[in-house]
């Protein structure tokens, strides 16, 4: 039995080198990612977390770092620590013409897990704020209904 | 075995009627999607067709469902001889206003056994609604090769 895994690729017009900026720098995560700042020194083996009003949500470790074209990190959510095992996510980017083809792999996720139906919701719409914010200069509006539910990653 | 099938969310800072118009307009579609003129009265049962800059018309199918707009639903299948062994599938297109957005989910499915339209249309869409939530947010669409989505054929 393959593990369930989930992957969502969406086109933005940029470049690597801002895509690869957005993905790893606390200032514009939490512009896109509502509310939810990253820090890491984006070293392979060096620890990232994300923080939310001060409160860590989701952290780990840094996988693969390979500027502008591949990060990966493990996916360990701090309200589910013991009782969910850690996944991966992966980030690929690929020049596609005036665009970057961004593909996000959610892997080794746990087959009955709250991850899987927390992040098969909440990709969509971070990587949909993260493309308005890149395009227009504006993130999504972030009162949406279920934004805590659906991105707290906790 | 499960079926295959392809499902996309986005989220979109538009209207459901400016949504609803982006997918159903040819001149609008012509702009976004490779430049296809979808054609259709969108009556449900009648013919939908995908047509090329010349005329010609790439693929075919019929409208299930209309229901402005929320739901739009038509099966379609690509004409090249590659897919004369498979039937049309049938994509479902829902739209829900999402406080100042709207959360398009599009579903396709009911793909012939072993179908290779269906690698087709997983490589498209995304380029597809990616193009169209650039076009309705920023009014322009993205310039995407079409050579560049790597498809068979």
């Amino acid at each position: 039995m393959s593990k369930p895994e989930f992957v969502y690729t969406t086109y933005i017009e940029t470049t690597p080198e801002r895509l690869w900026h957005a993905l790893t720098d606390g200032d514009f995560t939490e512009n896109y990612w509502f509310g939810q700042r990253v820090a890491s020194d984006w070293k392979v083996g060096s620890p990232y977390r994300f923080v939310r009003q001060g409160q860590p949500s989701v952290g780990g470790k840094v996988l693969i770092s390979d500027p502008p074209k591949r990060l990966a990190y493990s996916w360990e959510p701090f309200a589910d620590a013991g009782r969910e095992q850690t996944s991966r996510v992966t980030f690929d980017l690929e020049p596609r013409g005036a665009a970057v083809k961004l593909t996000v792999t959610h892997d080794d996720l746990d087959e009955r897990g709250k991850t899987l139906r927390d992040v098969s919701g909440g990709w969509p719409m971070v990587i949909a704020s993260l493309k308005s914010l890149l395009e227009t200069g504006h993130a999504l509006p972030a009162d949406l209904p279920t934004i805590s539910k659906e991105t707290s990653c906790a | 075995m499960p079926k295959p099938e392809f499902v996309y969310t986005t989220y979109i800072e538009t209207t459901p009627e400016r949504l609803w118009h982006a997918l159903t307009d040819g001149n609008f579609t012509e702009r976004y999607w490779f430049g296809a003129r979808l054609r259709s009265d969108w009556k449900v049962g009648s013919s939908f067709e995908m047509v090329r800059s010349d005329g010609s018309v790439s693929d075919a199918g019929k409208v299930v469902e209309c229901d402005p707009p929320k739901r739009l639903a038509y099966t379609f299948i690509n004409l090249s001889d590659k897919y004369k062994n498979e039937f049309p599938a049938l994509a479902t297109f829902v739209l829900e206003p999402y406080g100042k957005l709207v959360k398009l989910t599009l579903t396709h499915e009911g793909f012939s056994e072993g179908s290779k339209f269906f690698n087709g249309i997983s490589k498209g869409w995304p380029a597809i609604l990616s193009s169209l939530k650039s076009i309705l947010e920023t009014g322009q669409p993205l310039e995407i090769p079409f050579e560049a989505l790597k498809m068979e054929g």
